[in-house]
């Protein structure tokens, strides 16, 4: 498996991955015109034709018999075309020292303070391509691709979870708050968002803070969780560092999780060696690997061998990543240390 | 006979009780003895004090049966609304939700809380015993405050307002305040009332939302509430709307209920009253009911009676009735039909 740019010559199985995804896919809809101009997009800004506030990375992962098997996306940056809005969960305390009285009332404040971050977006695996190193390789190869080219992006990455939604797509957070300013149903909203109208439906929404206590109890309980589908890449997100901070999603309430770019593990951790051919044992930990290119990036994931400053692959993770020996690599341990052990 | 005029000291123990029957929600009376005292004295000094521009005066009327010298009820006029501290409402306003791009616009109504209301004559406290309501009475104790606005115009503003209670249950629960008030104040209802007939109301400001409500996001039974009329407040609503005094965007932060407004100058009572002079005489040839006051200060009186009125003649009073009024032979007088 490796990751690379998208190329025009993946759209049919492009096509073919956003509709196993379904509508909850909003970021990438099963429309061949909005598919064929992103990828389009995305080829232009991997050959640094475009500027960061319209950049689009978009990834595909792709197996040794060179199918498609999974998708992925970053942003340069997010609201410097148009705004971008997060709720902020911040807090108003209702005090009477005289009455004894102190309510802390938890309170919506709408921002645009992710503004030039970069944002993740886009994931998709797959369903029976769902095991091993896959999904970490898809999600965590963006990371390491920020981490060759930081000049690339914002100070920050910030990843959007999908927020509580019942089988039909209604959202209880929506239906207390977005629908009576836009009203209409959740799932049209979320349509027209994927659509790129998202600041225009955040516009129809009051500037003014919002008391949490005002919402119905249903919609107050899932401010800033995560829909169960989109854990799994929350923990992993986590595991790198992320954090929810307060913000959330103003349709859905689902965390904005986010993290200082340097801080991020494999970002920190990742390190600038030379490739060497070998047969690394069986005890070797795994390596998530990039060839440090850009147009023709290439990031996969195999069992290495640090010795000095090389890293020692098999022949095929060479090939994989179009690499002869002695050539640089940005490589970093897929796992944290304990996590090795543990596995090991 | 029954007669309006302003508290005495005296009026301390028969006030008390007033204060106990009273609505929840007519939040001027607290059923505190030393607070209710100070609450006459107050009055007292406002009628006796010399007042060339409107300040904090508070007149404190209550309606005494002259053969039983019972009092039947009571009603408060308070020169400026928020003088002395802010005078509160929530202001029901819409919200424009617009997207060009969209094609969308539409409004959203949102409650904020406000000062609007400051500076504005204020009616309170107006309640009458039960077996009186929906008599002329009733009228006597409201309007009178009126024609004593109208016979001493630069004691008072150029607009009046009035909150009518709004809208809580036999039990005490008010739907209003339960999805919005409480949420800040973490005390029931009644509490709240309480707390509000009290001097102090600095806990308002401390307690009260900054940001707006927007009200599609309130249970049905709270947006059911906005400008809802208590069943009792019904007939003091009545008799000001009659009055030429109309609703507004302004509510009761507590429990909804609606502010009447109106131009002090265009209120029935005070551009339709009419000044006379007294005559005494043994009988009256009733020919139809009116509102009489005498036009004094400290000596406010003012009746309901049958009279027999001639334009531009004097106004032909009863022993009976100059007495109630403290008035004599070419005293002035004002009065309007019922």
């Amino acid at each position: 498996m490796i990751v690379r740019p998208v190329r025009v010559t993946d759209l049919p199985a492009l096509m073919d991955l956003v509709q196993q995804a379904g509508p909850g896919f909003t970021t990438l809809p099963a429309n061949e015109d909005r598919l064929v101009h992103r990828v389009r997009w995305a080829q232009r800004t991997f050959a640094e034709q475009v500027e960061r506030a319209d950049a689009d990375y978009l990834f595909v992962l792709e197996d040794d018999d060179q199918q498609v098997v999974g998708v992925s996306a970053m942003s340069g940056a997010v609201g410097l075309r148009e705004p971008w809005y997060n709720y902020r969960v911040g807090l108003t305390v209702s005090a009477s020292p005289d009455l004894g009285i102190a309510r802390q009332i938890p309170t919506l404040f709408l921002n645009n303070e992710m503004t030039g971050q970069s944002e993740l977006c886009s994931l998709f695996l797959r369903h029976d391509q769902r095991q091993g190193t896959n999904g970490r390789l898809l999600s965590l190869g963006r990371l390491l691709f920020v981490a060759e080219f930081p000049q690339l992006f914002g100070d920050k990455l910030i990843a959007e979870l999908r927020g509580s939604a019942d089988e039909h797509g209604c959202s209880p957070f929506w239906d207390s708050l977005g629908r009576h300013f836009f009203k209409k149903e959740f799932s049209y909203a979320d349509h027209l968002s994927g659509l790129g109208n998202k600041s225009f439906i955040a516009e129809l929404m009051p500037r003014q803070p919002l008391y949490t206590c005002l919402l119905t109890e249903q919609a107050q309980a899932v401010i800033g969780k995560a829909h169960p589908n989109t854990v799994p890449a929350m923990k992993l997100l986590n595991a790198e560092g992320f954090a929810h901070q307060g913000y959330i999603d103003i349709f859905d309430a689902g965390p904005v999780i986010e993290a200082p770019v340097a801080k991020i593990r494999s970002v920190r951790d990742s390190q600038a060696l030379v490739l060497a051919i070998g047969t690394p044992d069986e005890q070797a930990p795994v390596w998530l690997i990039h060839n440090r290119r850009l147009e023709n990036c290439r990031i996969t994931v195999a069992k290495a061998r640090l010795v000095g400053n090389s890293l020692v692959v098999d022949r095929l993770t060479a090939k994989r990543l179009q690499l002869q020996p002695g050539n640089s690599v940005r490589a970093v341990p897929l796992l944290k240390q304990q996590q090795q052990a543990v596995a090991a | 006979m029954l007669v309006l005029r302003p508290v005495e000291l005296t009026d301390l123990p028969q006030l008390q009780q007033l204060a106990r029957d009273s609505l929840v929600g007519v939040t001027s009376l607290p059923d505190d003895t030393e607070r209710l005292r100070q609450r006459i004295i107050d009055s007292c000094a406002s009628f006796e004090k010399d007042v060339e521009a409107q300040g904090p005066e508070n007149y404190f009327f209550v309606l005494e049966d002259l053969t039983t010298q019972r009092l039947a009820g009571c009603s408060e006029l308070l020169a400026t609304a928020g003088f002395n501290e802010p005078f509160y409402s929530l202001r029901n306003r819409h919200f424009t939700s617009a997207s060009r791009e969209l094609n969308i616009e539409h409004g959203v109504p949102a409650l904020s809380l406000c000062q609007d209301l400051n500076g504005h004559t204020l009616l309170r406290g107006f309640h009458i015993d039960t077996t009186l309501v929906r008599t002329a009475f009733s009228e006597l104790l409201s309007r009178a405050r009126l024609l004593f606005i109208a016979a001493h115009p630069q004691r008072f503003a150029d607009a009046v307002i009035t909150e009518i209670v709004g809208y809580s249950s036999d039990e005490g629960q008010s739907p209003f305040w339960d999805a919005v008030g409480k949420h800040f104040f973490d005390l029931p209802y009644t509490e709240a009332e309480r707390l509000c007939g009290l001097e102090t109301r600095t806990f308002l400001a401390e307690l009260m939302p900054q940001y707006p409500i927007y009200v599609p996001m309130l249970p049905q039974a709270a947006q059911d509430c906005i400008g809802r009329i208590h069943p009792d407040g019904q007939e003091a609503f009545d008799i000001l709307e009659r009055e030429g005094f109309e609703t507004n965007s302004y509510i009761d932060l507590f429990d909804g209920g609606p502010t009447l407004y109106a131009r002090t100058s265009n209120v029935l009572s005070i551009a339709q009253s009419q000044t006379g002079t007294v005559q005494r005489r043994s009988s009256i040839d009733a020919r139809g009911r009116y509102l009489v006051s005498n036009d004094a200060l400290e000596g406010y009186r003012a009746i309901v009676v049958e009279l027999d009125v001639v334009t531009g003649q004097p106004v032909g009073l009863s022993a009976e009735m100059c007495q109630a009024l403290n008035v004599t032979d070419g005293s002035p007088i004002r009065l309007i039909a019922l």
